[in-house]
């Protein structure tokens, strides 16, 4: 009984929205609009949860003084200020001057922008070591990927006697074997999520009730 | 050059290549070399659907980004809105990303101000909703039930701006500016073929080739990827340079991209005569 009923609320569920793009009248889209409203609430509870589910697993490392609890102490630490300075801000916490607009311009902001630049100088770096022509096929890769670093750069198209041509070339790597492998993949992933989404529909795969 | 520089070159310290791409992103910036460059198709094709759009009409924005696309992506953030404003098109803007609205509230507080919109009757942020591929899903379906709220807390129905509109098929175009998931991919799958949306994206230069099959395939009227594509759309909006106050922020950064590709490739080009050549050389031994 316990697995049943999510199973068949799962084959109902799953077959009534699947429904919607061949049913296109509006009292059908009345109940597929409250479904996904349902669904909507799931996931900003889903951010609830993710919330307590960090506190649970990073306080009891700060108060046993587990390895690197300074780390998640700063973590929680800022959690909690996060928190309570977005509620204190209210729908005026991203006028300028508030608490809250301060932190994301003067914290966030130079953290996140931070993490990402440092990946110049570690792609630098790995593809001075990576990048081998050690046989045909990654001789491939590395000329193509030559090709399509300079041409998509100004530089590329200011080169004397094959700067016209290059981005020509370019384009075509890009729209054809570019393309021709990723609708490739696309297909592929797309009938897996099919394949998957019917498994799960009819009940054969059940790892999201917990069981194998 | 003897064997051993070689072997030594290709395990040189990687704080060496550290020092390099610094120069190589400090030096264009103090030393501006700027070189022409050509639009690609796909951002002219994206800025012809944005010139194609009727003066009055509406356009829905999903501006999905955060602080580390931001360099990326608030230059052709910036030019589509100045494109869009200068042609008296108005916008309703949300976003998928709950780092987004500090950022892009404040530009588009500025942009509209300086064209002399009205918020609620030009143009409306209904801020940040969570639920990836169920919420894009919702906005295909009815806006004012997924936002009951806008940024500023008024109910987005009484919205002039949103009269008339409920869905996104009532919009003359999406504009999506993506970073990633959730974004264009998702706004093509869950609801581009469903309702036959225009739907435009602006992207980082790692999703770019992502999103070509999709331009390709008719589903996207416009692709711009990356800092290349934001500086083209630049030059499309303001083919004379830029108005006074406006900074071209792409155009001038290509100028790092050009050296840092080619401190890449200078590497890459140099490690492998470095390899090939002690290949040679062991092989022979």
């Amino acid at each position: 009984m316990r697995s049943t009923v999510p199973l068949v609320l799962t084959f109902l569920v799953g077959l009534f929205m699947v429904g919607e793009y061949f049913i296109p009248h509006w009292g059908y889209h009345v109940i597929t609009q409250l479904l996904l409203e349902w669904g909507l609430i799931l996931a900003a509870a889903a951010f609830l949860l993710g919330l307590f589910n960090l506190i649970q697993v990073n306080l009891p490392k700060v108060l046993n003084r587990e390895e690197d609890w300074g780390y998640k102490l700063v973590m929680l630490i800022s959690l909690a200020g996060t928190l309570v300075v977005g509620f204190w801000g209210n729908t005026g916490r991203l006028n300028p001057g508030e608490a809250y607009k301060w932190l994301f311009d003067f914290v966030f902001v130079p953290l996140n922008a931070t993490m990402f630049a440092l990946l110049a100088f570690y792609i630098a770096s790995a593809a001075f070591r990576a990048f081998r022509a050690r046989n045909l096929e990654a001789t491939v890769l590395l000329v193509a990927a030559i090709i399509v670093m300079i041409a998509r750069v100004p530089l590329g198209e200011s080169l004397p006697l094959v700067g016209e041509k290059l981005p020509q070339f370019m384009n075509w790597i890009m729209d054809v074997p570019n393309i021709a492998a990723r609708r490739a993949i696309f297909i592929g992933a797309a009938l897996g999520a099919v394949s998957t989404g019917l498994r799960v529909i009819l009940g054969i795969e059940r790892s999201h009730l917990g069981a194998d | 050059m003897k064997l051993d520089t070689l072997v030594k070159f290709q395990h040189m310290d990687r704080r060496w290549i550290f020092l390099g791409m610094g120069l190589a992103i400090l030096l264009p910036m103090l030393f501006p070399v700027n070189l022409p460059f050509k639009v690609d198709e796909r951002v002219q094709s994206l800025y012809d659907a944005v010139e194609e759009i009727p003066a009055g009409s509406t356009v829905f924005i999903s501006a999905d980004f955060d602080p580390a696309s931001r360099p990326e992506l608030e230059p052709f953030f910036r030019a589509n809105l100045h494109h869009l404003l200068r042609k008296d098109v108005k916008f309703v803007s949300a976003t998928l990303w709950p780092s987004a609205p500090p950022l892009v509230l404040p530009i588009f507080e500025e942009l509209t101000a300086e064209y002399g919109k009205e918020y609620g009757k030009d143009w409306a942020f209904l801020g940040f909703k969570d639920g990836k591929e169920l919420a894009i899903k919702a906005i295909g379906e009815n806006i004012p039930e997924t936002f009951p709220q806008d940024i500023k807390g008024n109910k987005v129905e009484d919205l002039e701006v949103m009269r008339g509109f409920k869905q996104a098929k009532d919009f003359a175009m999406i504009i999506n500016v993506s970073a990633g998931f959730p974004g264009t991919r998702e706004y093509v799958l869950q609801i581009q073929g469903q309702y036959d949306l225009s739907i435009a994206s602006a992207t980082t230069a790692v999703s770019g080739p992502d999103y070509i099959p999709f331009y390709k395939a008719g589903q996207l009227n416009g692709l711009s990827a990356g800092m290349p594509g934001s500086a083209q759309y630049e030059k499309l909006v303001f083919p004379d340079g830029p108005p006074d106050g406006v900074r071209l922020l792409a155009t001038q950064s290509v100028n790092v991209l050009n050296v840092g590709h080619l401190f890449i490739i200078v590497l890459i080009v140099l490690g492998n005569v470095a390899f090939l050549v002690t290949r040679q050389a062991e092989e022979q031994a």
